[in-house]
């Protein structure tokens, strides 16, 4: 049977036609289709909004709004995904975590601390794990708190009455959240020794990566295209090389590596704009190249 | 040529003893016969599993004694040829991922008390216990964890207590034998023990929900159910091998080592009637427990399986 496949969109009657009729649908299907296509278009139009007349908009005719492909009735996904018992005993071993490290043995503080019994830590199948991942998890939740609180109205910049830039804001987010590891920063090598073990790799990356797309939307930006994947992969290697020339910084007020994280913005704006002064170079010699092989008569 | 004799005589000896049971109740065949006679005297009685037949609750209790009592002596051996030597690394794993112990010191705010109570049920041979000893012992300098098998097997006890003789454990406050059912035990008090562990024996009890639920009653809040059991092998190929050596190799290899086919092939079937990771975590669930993470970790592609339960803090 070669029945057209569209057919049955517009007129199921016609599907029953015996096989003998076929020859006379054939030649009655190009009158069909653009009848039905006509019609769809007529179903269609009223939902269209109507322009609203211009006398009963309040201001002159306003620029359509501008959104997001970020859906806003989408819920935010929790920060973590744990129960109230393993936030329990994770938030209070957060708190040994300066003094003990990301060991079992904070984690079984925190369980004593907050009622529970030694054996307790067994709530937590990934043990010492899942506090390194709790804390990144949860400070990844007080950055955007300390976004909501103003982050960004705090610098003077701000203050002076100029408009802070994507990339600009990236850097404050960036050096936000490698102030939250202050505290436990003599600790910090540990927990990345703990996060490249090959079994904890893929849990580890999917949380540079939620934190690399976290920074970039609190910082607005609104990317569709492929920049979307190579800005979170550089914002997330700037911080997790920062991360690490952080722990051996001893300056006061992390000066040093502010300036690390300065460098390597630039660094990445640079390696940006030299790749598009490539790729435009590469384009504008491949259609010379087809240019001039045209007018030499190739069939190009 | 020898071989076939071999076979011969196996074969010989599996007719002769299926024809003339020793022991009332000792095998399979008789559990079969037995199921008959009691369906005549009581039909309303309610059945439960053993093995592959169906047997009146209040007889099975007996019937996996006798298993167990002609298993004993000879338990560690056959465990070591059915699993070719893997059970141990699963126990060695089971109790490191529990590393039983306190490590800490306790300090003057904590009300958790010195060392851990533990419970190890069906433990009647000890490998467990003598294994969390050590550790706590020897990983976390904690002198003060203790442990109290329980078994409802006399016999299995007795093979404890013999090799108990051989640790530094013998005769000490740290270890203490208990003859009890899992179902019911009244001389535990509520809220005393920290860790219950049952390792390769929840498969036999009468009823598996009474037990999860007298062991919630005795763990204290925050305290852990532990219990490493046979298993759903998950991969389709690798479980057609494995049925084909657990139902062919295994009550062979019984009779062969422990002179005992019967009580083999019940350890088989027993394993293959068990219900799957998931069916056992729902039951963890239900008596109570908080389940951590996905609730269950397989081992060697799902023939064993440790499950977890913790029992959450009481709602103050």
């Amino acid at each position: 049977m070669a029945q057209p496949h569209h057919l049955t969109r517009c007129h199921a009657a016609i599907l029953s036609t015996s096989k003998r009729q076929l020859t006379t649908l054939r030649t009655t299907t190009r009158s069909i289709i653009p009848q039905c296509t006509r019609q769809l278009h007529h179903q269609t139009r009223p939902a269209r909004r109507q322009p609203t007349p211009a006398h009963l908009t309040s201001s002159p005719i306003s620029q359509p709004t501008r959104r997001s492909y970020h859906s806003e009735h989408h819920p935010d996904p929790p920060p973590h995904e744990y129960t109230n018992s393993q936030t329990t005993i994770l938030s209070a071993a957060l708190r040994h975590v300066p003094t003990h490290g990301f060991t079992r043995d904070a984690l079984t503080l925190g369980a004593r601390d907050s009622g529970f019994l030694d054996v307790s830590v067994q709530l937590l199948p990934r043990g010492e794990f899942d506090l390194v991942l709790f804390w990144l998890a949860s400070r990844r939740g007080l950055l955007r708190a300390s976004v909501d609180n103003g982050l960004f109205e705090k610098d003077e910049r701000v203050k002076a009455g100029l408009k802070l830039t994507v990339e600009e804001k990236t850097k404050l987010l960036i050096m936000e959240r490698l102030r939250m590891n202050t505290e436990i920063r003599h600790q910090w090598q540990d927990a990345l020794a703990l996060m490249s073990l090959a079994g904890n790799i893929p849990l580890s990356l999917s949380e540079l990566h939620a934190l690399s797309s976290e920074i970039l939307t609190l910082a607005g930006d609104a990317s569709v295209d492929a920049s979307w994947y190579t800005k979170r992969l550089s914002v997330a290697a700037i911080y997790a090389s920062s991360e690490v020339v952080m722990t051996r910084d001893q300056s006061p007020g992390l000066s040093e590596t502010e300036a690390f994280v300065e460098r390597r913005v630039e660094d990445s704006s640079a390696i940006g704009e030299k790749l598009t002064g490539f790729k435009q170079c590469l384009g504008f010699v491949g259609s010379t190249a087809i240019g001039l092989g045209r007018s030499w008569g190739l069939k190009i | 040529m020898l071989s076939r004799s071999v076979w011969r005589n196996l074969g010989y000896n599996a007719r002769r003893r299926t024809a003339i049971p020793e022991v009332p109740y000792r095998c399979f065949s008789c559990s079969q016969r037995a199921q008959v006679d009691s369906n005549k005297a009581n039909q309303d009685e309610r059945m439960t599993h053993f093995g592959f037949s169906n047997v009146p609750e209040s007889q099975k209790e007996s019937m996996v004694g006798a298993v167990f009592s002609s298993v004993a002596s000879s338990y560690d051996a056959m465990n070591d040829f059915m699993s070719l030597g893997i059970h141990r690394l699963w126990k060695d794993h089971f109790v490191r991922s529990l590393n039983p112990g306190s490590a800490l010191p306790s300090r003057n705010t904590d009300t958790t008390g010195k060392g851990w109570n533990i419970l190890d049920i069906a433990g009647g041979t000890g490998d467990i216990a003598f294994r969390m000893l050590d550790h706590a012992t020897n990983i976390n300098y904690d002198h003060d964890t203790r442990v109290t098998i329980a078994d409802i097997n006399p016999d299995m006890l007795a093979e404890g207590k013999k090799r108990s003789i051989q640790t530094p454990y013998y005769n000490t406050d740290r270890l203490s034998f208990m003859q009890g059912n899992a179902q019911d035990m009244p001389n535990i008090p509520d809220n005393s023990v920290d860790l219950y562990t049952v390792v390769f024996g929840i498969r036999n009890f009468t009823d598996k929900q009474a037990a999860l639920h007298e062991a919630f009653r005795v763990l204290k809040p925050g305290g852990v159910f532990a219990c490493m059991e046979f298993s759903k092998v998950e991969n389709s190929v690798f479980n057609a091998v494995y049925k084909q050596w657990s139902f062919s190799a295994i009550p062979m290899i019984g009779q062969l080592v422990a002179g005992d086919r019967d009580s083999y092939q019940y350890l088989v079937e027993s394993i293959e009637q068990f219900p799957s990771q998931e069916e056992f975590r729902g039951m963890i669930q239900k008596a109570g427990f908080m389940i951590p993470g996905r609730g269950f970790e397989n081992l060697t592609g799902g023939i064993a399986a440790i499950h977890k339960g913790i029992k959450p803090l009481s709602q103050a």
